[in-house]
């Protein structure tokens, strides 16, 4: 066919000159593809995080209202327990009754982070119009200290707590919640039977540490829960590190001194389209006025760390420097192509002369630009594959760093004045970063490149439709 | 059939304009060689891409068989262009990408005319013009007298009815020329098409029927004595 053989022969001709096109169409859209996929990959990291946490399929999540730390100077509520240090020693106090702390074991299954909501209002959610489910949870943290004997005499210290995170799940509804997002790797999930039993899921990372394995018992609070499953939740999270069902959480869960039965902290909601999820979270917001109502959008804006810092640079920063790139590059190809078009008017002045139309003469033009962008946009493919390979490889691991969302904090043993544990509001954890070319950003380097290519191709054709033949003849070879 | 009446064609030159063709009134009858001759910048080239149908005169028309070219849309010229008008070019103005052959198959591309009839075409026009075994070799592979003759194969290619030849021996040694100018009097004898060819060269002139001298954009024609030129007689 004539017209591929003319292509051809004149991109041939011409190779530097379509190598350097196609290398700079090459540059520019291997940048993009490159920050697609770190900006894809900081989403995916940013999304396993908050899965992490409320699990796949989660649209709004409600906490109950965090409580107020204790002030200074003020007594335990009811229930809670100081720990009073004397000159005869340390003592453990509750409800004004006090024994020496030497040697014992403080042991607290507490909600310090989010107050509790009633049950009730789970129920009264999943009515709401617009919501598909909804569940709720308990996000408990057992926090346990023993008591030296020589603590409150000089030398004595007091040694850091232990602490673990447990998850009270609703076993009628596991497809919301922290546990919807995790593996099964080993043993089984919670079931609906299991709702009053002392059986427990242990998170992987949990569980290679405590030494634990499926048969094997977890103590929360002094009671016994044989762990029935292990289970892997996504990389870069921090999950809860037992799951046990909701209603043994809320028999052995406290909260400021008070039982957690037939209360919840957490309420899971999946909204039944991604257009009603702003109307189901005012309803909510009605509902629950006190407490905090948060989407899953809202909630990635809370997170910061380097994390957000990469997100904010690959969406930022490195958006403009593409289209930066990207427009320099349709510039050199439009230049280079034109300066190829002036200095081949004598050759369209004779095709003209020879009964070619220009659009004839266009379409050459067109299609040697065509091929160029073609090779370009699949070199810059080529490139947005390495740098996210590059990416990947070289990349530091990143932080997340969620304020007041994780509901597990280490806090204070009882409600005592003599010594607290420094609670934190926020979580850090670490995140992979994995920058991952997806089929939507090869699309668009496709795109781009036959954009790039019929702009630059546009240029010359217009220099090519102005042109008359005597002027192109006139010209000396 | 040529008819121009009146045609005059003006260029801008700064503020003013210069006429390039002034008032030319002529006849050029179909099968008729007629010689333009005349010094550089007086008007041969425009006259020539008058009649190709480059260019539109200012004023006046120019009639090929009854059609005003002047009156013709952009891509009626242009169809025109491939189907009637044959082009020869001094500095041959071959595609230097392209081989003889592929040179020569440019012409037909815009006839539509299928690959194979094409290309017993092409075959057919590069042996008329004995550069048969030449035709995969590209322009720069090729002597000026070898790149004229594919050009000149380029032209007769379509059957055209018209040869319209801008100075074809320009840039040719004296046999290469006296072989183009044979080459294209056996052509315009044998295939009988009208041929227009502008030249500074006297001896090529006088073998033509007519010739026409140029001067500041006015054509005088006078027949051409094809005897005498032969002969090559003193005073010509």
């Amino acid at each position: 066919m004539f017209f591929i053989t003319y292509l051809r022969r004149e991109l041939r001709r011409r190779m530097r000159q379509a190598i350097l096109i196609a290398l700079g169409l090459a540059l520019g859209i291997g940048l993009v593809v490159t920050v697609t996929a770190a900006s894809a990959g900081v989403k995916k990291a940013q999304s396993d995080v908050l899965k992490s946490l409320y699990g796949v399929g989660t649209d709004v999540t409600v906490t109950g209202k965090a409580p107020k730390p204790p002030s200074p100077g003020s007594g335990p509520p009811k229930g809670g327990q100081t720990l009073q240090i004397g000159p005869g020693g340390a003592q453990v106090c509750t409800n004004g009754k006090c024994r020496s702390a030497a040697g014992q074991k403080i042991d607290h299954l507490d909600s310090a982070s989010y107050g509790p909501i009633s049950q009730s209002k789970v129920a009264a959610i999943s009515r709401l119009r617009g919501v598909k489910a909804a569940a709720g949870g308990l996000a408990l943290s057992d926090t346990s200290i023993t008591i030296p004997q020589k603590f409150g005499q000089p030398g004595g210290s007091l040694p850091t707590p232990s602490s673990f995170n447990v998850q009270g799940v609703d076993t009628g509804h596991l497809s919301l919640g922290p546990l919807s997002a995790g593996t099964v790797t080993a043993g089984r999930s919670l079931t609906g039977s299991d709702a009053h039993s002392d059986v427990a899921v242990v998170d992987s990372g949990y569980a290679k540490t405590s030494k634990l394995k499926v048969g094997s018992t977890v103590k929360i609070v002094g009671h016994s829960f044989k762990v029935a499953g292990i289970v892997a939740q996504p990389q870069g999270g921090s999950p809860p590190q037992v799951y046990i069902p909701l209603a043994r959480a809320q028999a052995l869960g406290k909260a400021a001194g008070k039982s957690l039965k037939n209360d919840v902290n957490t309420i899971y909601v999946k909204a039944d389209s991604a257009a009603s999820i702003p109307a189901v979270q005012t309803e909510i917001k009605k509902l629950l006025p006190g407490d905090t109502v948060t989407s899953a959008s809202s909630l990635a804006s809370q997170v910061t760390g380097s994390l957000s810092s990469t997100a904010k640079l690959a969406n930022n920063f490195g958006r403009w420097l593409s289209i930066l790139v990207l427009i320099a590059a349709f510039a050199v190809a439009s230049l280079l192509t034109m300066a190829a078009v002036t200095r081949r008017v004598r050759e369209f002045g004779t095709l003209k002369a020879l009964g070619w139309r220009s659009r004839r003469i266009i379409a050459q033009v067109m299609g040697e630009s065509l091929v160029t962008g073609i090779v370009g946009g699949a070199a810059g493919v080529a490139l947005g594959f390495a740098g996210a390979a590059i990416i990947t490889k070289a990349a530091p691991q990143l932080t997340a760093t969620i304020a007041s969302a994780t509901g597990q904090r280490v806090q204070s043993v009882g409600g005592g004045v003599a010594r607290s544990f420094s609670p934190t509001a926020s979580h850090t954890v670490a995140v992979p970063m994995s920058a991952t070319v997806t089929a939507v950003a090869i699309a668009a380097a496709v795109v781009l490149a036959i954009v790039g290519a019929l702009l630059a191709g546009s240029f010359g054709s217009w220099r090519i439709a102005r042109l008359r033949p005597t002027d192109a003849l006139s010209r000396v070879a | 059939m040529y008819r121009l009446t009146d045609v005059t064609r003006l260029y801008a030159k700064g503020r003013g304009t210069i006429p390039a063709v002034r008032d030319l009134t002529l006849v050029i009858e179909d099968g008729e060689w007629l010689a333009v001759q005349g010094r550089t910048g007086h008007g041969k080239s425009t006259l020539l891409n008058l009649l190709g149908g480059l260019d539109r005169p200012t004023s006046g028309t120019i009639e090929l068989d009854g059609r005003d070219l002047a009156r013709l849309r952009e891509h009626q010229v242009t169809r025109l262009r491939a189907e009637t008008i044959g082009f020869i070019f001094q500095t041959f103005n071959l595609v230097p990408t392209l081989s003889a052959a592929e040179n020569v198959e440019a012409a037909l591309i815009p006839l539509r005319i299928g690959a194979v009839e094409r290309r017993r075409r092409v075959d057919a026009a590069l042996d008329w013009v004995g550069l048969g075994d030449r035709a995969r070799h590209l322009p720069g592979e090729l002597s000026g007298g070898q790149q004229q003759r594919a050009a000149i194969a380029r032209a007769l290619v379509k059957e055209p009815k018209v040869l319209l030849a801008d100075e074809p021996t320009g840039n040719l040694d004296e046999d290469t020329r006296d072989e183009i100018i044979g080459l294209l009097e056996r052509l315009w004898r044998e295939r009988g098409l009208t041929l227009i060819l502008v030249t500074h060269d006297t001896a090529i002139a006088r073998r033509a029927q007519r010739v026409g001298v140029m001067s500041k954009g006015l054509l005088s024609v006078h027949p051409a004595d094809r005897q005498r030129a032969a002969t090559g007689e003193p005073g010509y």
